[in-house]
């Protein structure tokens, strides 16, 4: 991904219209210098976190601290003010002292349950607080869905100093830290003091980073590196450099895919994490196996890989022979893969309505924006356009957008008709070829015995001959039949060949433009 | 003489009660009219003035296109005489209140219902379905007509009608109401198209696509939107294109409103050196903006100064 990034801004540089490589390398460098800060204090934490078994502290701490902001809206205070921070680290340091007090619970309480509780009570208690001050609702929102793609480089000093400190008190204070987190099952008294200094800066980091980067992410960033570092070695500091190294490495790949694939940020990065996780699972699977185990390693993880593509393959055949109509992810997938479109599987008078519904909305569309793009510029340019201009404009509009989206209609039944001839041509044979995968892939007792496989196989086909007959007698025929007239309607005098001839009357009189081509 | 300033006097007290009594009569059946939002409900208590009492449902300064009614809102909404909504799927939740309200003359064409964008040019036109694909409700049009100030004579226009249909005795009290109103509000469209008049074709981007009446009323170039999808982060690929658009563009300031979140806005200003600037887009999302016509006041304020500090 990477390396498909680095060729789209080579691309990009040599246009010359536009300096857009540079644009998004300054965009991509604060956020990612942010998420390395980010990742360095949070597998700190998220080690602690994951000893002592409560990986969602943080989702209420973030909350507490929403709702110290809230708090301070609804008094009255701006959210960067003075007050304001004061309010939210007070109430940070509340929801600190609450979950240091859950060492003192009855062992009948689970500390996962009462975190969940303070979560809940702070929420709630935000939403009421929220209802009398609506205003400060935007505020809950910023506070709890930060978007670290608005990091400037500005920020970068201020959590850079933060962290910093907070670094060198946790590396100051790593034994008794260390051992509190590890102890945290054997309730002795002593250790209060420690589990508020770990609590309370933990509150602080989290209510920095989850409003800059949002709860999704710094939730990957404090629970994934953690456990790549932990798969590795049980010694802090290790684990600490192993998972820095795969939360930053997680998190390039993920800013690289949001901006490749136009995706999210916070949720590209969430998925380039949990990415990392298999990977660093996989590779500790290579490096511990014992030096003769290492090949049967390999080859039951392969085993298992390709038992799962075939598995896919086969129920995505099986699914595409039930309901060729129906959502077919593997199939679009393919699709959009291979550039093969649903026309080739069209018989070929239906091949040239598709071919017409799609060229023809595109072509709607396309005048509907030139109408809008003509709208924009009379805004500011010329004389402007009167009132009863714009209507006749803002009617074109709707017509081309209504037109366009009857050809939209025609396109997608059309698609399903493709899926329905498919499921022959393509979803047999890859039914036969992921069978045939599966059996080779069988333990070698099953294949030892010929008849036992025949047995088998014969009785996969009878059920899947039934379930496919009682899922076409649940309705599929009735669906299919429905379809099938909507496209004979709009071929015949409907929505295609009608809608533009229907206009060629009334469009020559108007100053925009015909509709037809 | 004594006679006749007597009969005179008689007359003026006759008179007096007579309009006491009127008064106490228009007192008592002073209609209840409930606006969805604060902008229509201004522009109700514009032209209705004493002859009615407005009622607002979504509070100032929270998001209309995201609100959730309540259920104190249906309280509200049964004490109603009329409904004014500003339609264009603007406002679709308040169909599901007036179905559990059980009173057909609030459902459309029942009389007592007035979408106020009838009449109203519709830019940005798309189809006949309010919701788009998106979830966001451009779907029929872009629905922040009322931030052009012209319109405003078309939404009184609609509302004083429907007024009038119910309370046919009060028909000259609210035309004199609109037509001061009207007075008013040409007087002020003259001098705020005066004070935006040097920012002609003045580039801006926007953070929600809310300003395009607004920007054919003065004139202005809306070249691009940050936010693309409502509740979702923008793309990298689409802020690096925004910010080459601002660059080719020239874009002189970024538009904001109070509840939308800043944290982008603030960036491309600081990649761009376009100034932010929060403009309201209804009434009562900030302070200043009281009624219609302040509201308007402060927006085309509020932008001229920020273009006459960042003119280049
Ligand atoms: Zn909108």
């Amino acid at each position: 991904m990477l390396v498909l990034s680095h060729a789209r801004l080579r691309r990009a540089a040599t246009d010359p219209a536009a300096a857009m490589s540079h644009d998004i390398i300054m965009l991509l460098a604060a956020p990612f210098a942010a998420s390395a800060l980010f990742v360095a204090i949070h597998t700190n934490f998220g080690l602690h976190v994951l000893r002592r078994g409560i990986v969602f502290a943080d989702l209420a701490l973030a909350q507490m601290s929403a709702l110290g902001a809230t708090v301070a809206y609804a008094a009255g205070h701006a959210p960067t003010s003075a007050a304001g921070i004061a309010y939210t680290f007070l109430f940070a340091a509340i929801g600190a002292a609450l979950l240091t007090a859950s060492r003192v619970m009855p062992k009948e309480v689970q500390p996962e349950a009462y975190i969940g509780i303070i979560y809940v009570v702070a929420t709630a208690t935000t939403i009421v607080v929220v209802d009398r001050s609506p205003q400060g609702a935007e505020h809950v929102k910023q506070i709890l869905v930060g978007s670290i793609l608005a990091v400037s480089a500005s920020d970068l000093p201020k959590f850079a100093v933060l962290y910093a400190f907070i670094g060198a008190i946790h590396w100051l204070a790593r034994r008794p830290l260390l051992a509190v987190s590890e102890a945290v099952h054997s309730k002795t008294r002593r250790s209060l003091l420690w589990d508020f200094v770990f609590y309370s800066s933990f509150s602080v980091v989290v209510t920095s980073s989850v409003a800059t980067a949002g709860v999704l992410l710094v939730f990957c960033f404090l629970i994934i590196p953690a456990i790549i570092g932990s798969l590795f070695t049980r010694r802090i500091t290790y684990a600490l450099g192993i998972g820095w190294l795969g939360g930053v490495a997680a998190s390039a790949v993920g800013l690289a895919a949001s901006f490749e694939f136009e995706l999210p940020t916070g949720a590209a990065m969430a998925l380039a994490f949990t990415l990392m996780l298999v990977i660093g699972a996989v590779l500790r699977g290579l490096i511990f196996a014992p030096a003769g185990g290492r090949r049967i390693c390999i080859r039951i993880f392969l085993r298992a890989a390709s038992a799962m593509i075939f598995m896919t393959v086969l129920l995505s055949a099986i699914w595409l022979m039930i309901m060729p109509r129906a959502d077919q992810p593997m199939f679009d997938l393919l699709q959009s893969a291979t550039g093969i479109g649903p026309a080739t599987f069209l018989a070929v008078q239906d091949r040239a309505v598709y071919a017409d519904a799609l060229k023809d909305a595109g072509y709607r569309r396309s005048q509907e924006s030139q109408l809008t793009a003509l709208e924009q510029q009379s805004r500011w340019q010329g004389g402007g356009l009167s009132d009863t201009e714009v209507r006749r404009i803002g009617s074109f509009q709707q017509t081309f957008n209504e037109m366009a989206r009857g050809d939209d209609f025609v396109v997608k039944s059309l698609s399903g008709r493709a899926r329905e001839r498919e499921r022959w041509y393509v979803g047999l044979p890859l039914l036969i070829t992921s069978l045939l995968g599966l059996l080779t892939l069988l333990p070698d007792k099953w294949r030892a015995d010929p008849a036992r496989s025949r047995t088998a196989c014969l009785t996969f086909l009878r059920a899947f001959l039934h379930v496919a007959d009682f899922v076409r007698r649940l309705g599929g025929e009735k669906t299919e039949s429905a379809g099938d007239a909507m496209i004979r309607r709009s071929i015949n005098g409907g929505t295609v060949s009608a809608g533009p001839k229907a206009l060629t009357g009334r469009c020559q009189k108007t100053t925009y433009g015909c509709p037809d081509p | 003489m004594v006679m006749a300033s007597r009969a005179r006097l008689i007359a003026i007290v006759a008179l007096c009660v007579m309009t006491a009594s009127m008064h106490a009569a228009f007192a008592s059946t002073r209609i209840v009219v409930v606006a969805t939002t604060s902008d229509v409900a201004s522009l109700a208590s514009a032209v209705g003035g004493d002859v009615i009492e407005v009622k607002t449902i979504v509070p100032p300064g929270t998001d209309p296109e995201a609100f959730e009614p309540r259920v104190s809102d249906l309280s509200t909404l049964s004490d109603a005489d009329l409904i004014v909504r500003v339609g264009l799927g603007y406002d679709l939740w308040i169909d599901k209140l007036i179905i559990q309200l059980h009173r057909p003359e609030f459902q459309a064409g029942g009389g007592r219902l007035v979408d106020a964008s009838i009449g109203v040019p519709l830019l940005e036109a798309r189809g006949r379905t309010p919701v788009t694909e998106d979830g966001h409700a451009h779907g029929l049009g872009n629905p922040h007509y009322w931030l052009d100030p012209a319109n405003a004579e078309t939404v009184t226009a609609t509302i004083a009608e429907r007024i009038i249909r119910l309370m046919p005795a009060a028909r000259d009290t609210i035309v004199a109401n609109r037509n001061r109103f009207l007075a008013t509000l040409h007087e002020r469209i003259v001098a705020w198209m005066q004070r935006l008049a040097p920012y002609r074709g003045a580039s801006l981007v926007a953070y929600h696509n809310s300003w395009p009446y607004f920007a054919r009323r003065f004139h202005l170039n809306l070249v691009g939107f940050i936010e693309t999808k409502e509740g979702v982060a923008p793309s990298v690929a689409h802020l690096s294109s925004l910010i080459a658009e601002m660059g080719q563009n020239g874009v002189r300031a970024i538009l904001q409103e109070a509840y939308e979140p800043k944290n982008f806005s603030e960036m491309l200003s600081a990649r761009t050196g376009a100034p932010l600037v929060v403009l309201a887009p209804t009434v009562g999302s900030v302070p200043e903006a009281r009624d219609y016509l302040s509201l308007m006041d402060f927006n085309v304020g509020a932008l001229a100064r920020t273009l006459a500090t960042g003119s280049h």
